[in-house]
């Protein structure tokens, strides 16, 4: 197993509550992992857990080897943690709040200085050294954050929600800043709840809801996984009866679960054949003499994906 | 997981982070070549074993971080220093002018010589600075920490400190002392002012030591209370509160449980022996161990080798006399200056006068069996040993994991 952060059936349990109901995850070196999921899947108490914070209430996770849970000491040396919601100390200017991080990391006064200046340098705020931080905007107050877990230079970055409250411009330039990280040969594992950011940006995913993950892997392989069960749109040129003809032609193919003709004259098809198996449907269909107008997969991307791995409606069965 | 994201990472440019905390990066077990090594195991570096010197060394670089953070925000700016000097300014005129009153008592009481007098007024007025600069001491020394923990909760600080490989001891001792700092500074920078007392005598150094060493200790003891109150809480306003509540028990609470005692076991008319249930006797000595107020007055008692107002009422209490001599101060807080219903301070040859007010069963040691030296120090000891504990139960509070665990598993490792 190559894996640099692994978890193998991470559970969290409050008084009645399972906030983790098994997660299984196994991240390796170099990749940026995004954690995905909806508000109060578990994210945040998975990576709080990775993060040596919270302690599970069963299950293992090593990050480099360690355990989290028998060696927290040596795995807070090799992690950098950015807590979902973090807060920044009163009355310290830039250069002090990442001094006070480095002489926690036991780093010693003069690649201290050193230190500081790259990592503001990098965060692109070295003009802000001697500013208070509490008057920094939100997304420099974040790249903050992002700098103090980088003042050990840690093998595997934390990051939750790194994106939240940010405007597009900072959120780019978060998206940039992860980019130079991983050159620079960090493994990043990253939560969020918006994905169109994840998908660009992530080698892997793992998908979670309910405290489990319901799908992991790289992205295209999630996709091509999930893609069964997508949807097929396909609009015919024909009349009433036609289209009628068409649809049941369609529908007799083996890997179409369901035809149907929608209000304004195009063919839903629940498909669950993988991309060979929509070329093979298409050119039958052009065969068969149905003139196909357009012909397209009306779920494409990852958000769609996870709306529908991650519907709402499902119980929580660990609740029990 | 065919593909390795790792081919980029080889090419990327030198990483800049490593090059310059090599530090670090050693301290990360080469972090750099662990992760370009294909296909990229990193190898778990071996785990270090505990060691008293490296484990010192993590403390005490700990115990710096957090100090140096904190002294930086507490000390910036003037605000320190004004309210240091406003507050020297204050206890001179409270001095000068409670030195003013004593003159007025001691030149109005006749049979004494100006010697006597003049030493009078020097214990008086050390007993009344002692007592001053202990209310300050058990007013601010647990403000200052009840927020210490709880406020870094509140502003959302204190998983980005735990996440960092500084032990939670370094957490709380670091917080406890840097918030004590200032009270420290205020407690010593009384001791230029106190040292007029030798200007009128009756006070030895040794005797300004003693009020000194009881007032660090009471403030390090109130100090870890607000601490330990400000682990066991989420808000500060709540730690603020418990806190305040947990001074009023072992000043006000502890003496009006010693008065208690003493008016439930005298003896009623025409009965040998007082008491209800278990109260009888002379109260146990340790409900007063935690009243700062009255092991200052045992200190201050130690210099009063006349009678002395201090050292009855502290046998008053401690022997379950309450109302015998100073029936006024009953139910009111002991301090800063109140006026002995009966004034013995001159009293000094009066055997008799002694012999009337001495307890019957107790041989005086010392003034009204009050044995030198005995209580103060056991009261200092109960405050550090009370600290001692609440500094423990705050570092398992504080620390994320391993709550309410002893260290026993600590760095074996399970075979992977």
């Amino acid at each position: 197993m190559s894996a640099i952060v692994r978890a193998e059936g991470l559970v969290k349990r409050y008084d009645r509550t399972v906030a983790v109901a098994g997660v299984d995850l196994a991240v390796e070196p170099g990749e940026i992992f995004g954690l995905v999921g909806p508000n109060g899947a578990g994210k945040t108490t998975t990576l709080r857990i990775l993060a040596t914070l919270l302690e599970p209430s069963a299950g293992e996770a090593e990050i480099c080897g360690y355990s989290v849970i028998r060696n927290p000491d040596e795995v807070r040396r090799v992690l950098g943690f950015m807590p979902d919601a973090f807060g920044v100390y009163d009355d310290m200017k830039v250069w002090e709040y990442l001094d006070f991080f480095g002489r926690c990391y036991g780093i010693p006064a003069a690649s201290r200085r050193r230190m500081i200046g790259d990592l503001l340098d990098l965060v692109d705020l070295a003009g802000k050294s001697d500013t208070y931080v509490q008057a920094l905007s939100r997304g420099m107050q974040q790249r903050l954050c992002l700098a103090h877990a980088l003042v050990h230079d840690p093998q595997v970055l934390l990051l939750d929600e790194p994106a939240s409250g940010l405007d597009p411009r900072a959120r780019v330039e978060l998206r940039e800043l992860l980019r130079e990280l991983r050159t620079l040969g960090k493994t990043i594992i990253i939560s969020s709840h918006i994905l169109p950011e994840l998908e660009e940006l992530c080698t892997s995913v793992a998908i979670v809801d309910h405290g489990s993950v319901l799908a992991q892997g790289r992205v295209s392989d999630i996709e091509r996984r999930l893609r069964f069960g997508a949807v097929l749109r396909v609009h015919v040129l024909a009349d009433e009866a036609g289209l009628e003809a068409a649809r049941a032609h369609f529908d007799a193919d083996p890997e179409v679960a369901s035809a149907a003709i929608l209000d304004d004259g195009t063919i839903e098809l629940g498909f669950r054949g993988d991309d060979a198996a929509s070329a093979r449907l298409l050119a039958n269909a052009v065969g068969a003499g149905i003139q196909v107008v357009t012909f397209s997969r009306a779920a494409s991307d990852l958000e769609e994906l996870f709306l529908q791995v991650t519907s709402g409606d499902r119980e929580p069965e660990a609740a029990a | 997981m065919t593909e390795r994201p790792m081919d980029d990472v080889a090419s990327a440019p030198a990483p800049t982070i490593e090059e310059l905390s090599p530090d670090a990066a050693a301290m990360a077990a080469a972090p750099g070549s662990a992760t370009m090594e294909q296909p990229a195991v990193p190898a778990a570096p071996p785990l270090r074993r505990p060691h008293p010197i490296r484990w010192l060394r993590r403390l005490f670089n700990g115990l710096t971080a957090v100090g140096v953070k904190e002294l930086r925000g507490r000390m910036r700016g003037r605000r320190a220093f004004v309210v240091l000097t406003l507050y020297l300014v204050l206890l001179g005129t409270f001095a000068w002018m409670y030195e003013l009153i004593l003159e007025q008592r001691y030149s109005t009481t006749s049979g004494g010589t100006a010697a006597y007098a003049s030493a009078a007024i020097g214990q008086e007025l050390f007993a009344g600075l002692m007592m001053v600069v202990t209310l300050l001491v058990v007013l601010l020394a647990p403000a200052f920490t009840a927020g210490a923990i709880s406020l870094e909760r509140e502003k959302q600080t204190l998983d980005l400190l735990v996440t960092t490989p500084i032990s939670s001891v370094s957490i709380v001792v670091g917080k406890l002392l840097s918030a004590l700092t200032y009270v420290f500074i205020l407690i010593a920078a009384s001791i230029p002012m106190t040292a007029v007392v030798f200007v009128f005598g009756g006070v030895a150094p040794e005797d300004v030591i003693r009020g000194y060493i009881v007032l660090f200790a009471t403030a390090f003891g109130l100090g870890a209370f607000g601490l330990f109150c400000s682990t066991l809480v989420k808000r500060t306003q709540a730690a603020t509160v418990i806190t305040t509540f947990g001074v009023m028990a072992v000043t006000l609470g502890s003496i009006f449980i010693l008065v208690f005692w003493g008016a439930v076991t005298q003896p009623r008319f025409g009965e040998t022996s007082g008491g209800l249930g278990p109260i009888k006797g002379r109260p146990p000595e340790a409900i007063a161990y935690l009243n700062p107020f009255l092991a200052q007055a045992d200190v201050v008692c130690t210099t009063q080798t006349t009678y002395g107002s201090y050292c009855a009422r502290l046998a008053s209490l401690l022997n379950g006399n309450a109302g015998v001599i100073v029936f006024s101060d009953i139910g009111q807080p002991p301090e800063p200056v109140p006026m002995p219903a009966v004034d013995l301070s001159n009293a000094g040859g009066n055997v008799e006068a002694r012999q009337a007010f001495a307890p019957a069963d107790v041989v005086p040691v010392q003034q009204f069996g009050v044995s030198r030296n005995a209580f103060w120090p056991r009261s200092v000891a109960a405050w550090l040993v009370l600290s001692a504990v609440l500094i423990a139960l705050s570092v398992q509070l504080v620390s994320p994991t391993r709550r309410w665990r002893f260290r026993l598993r600590r760095g074996r490792r399970r075979t992977a």
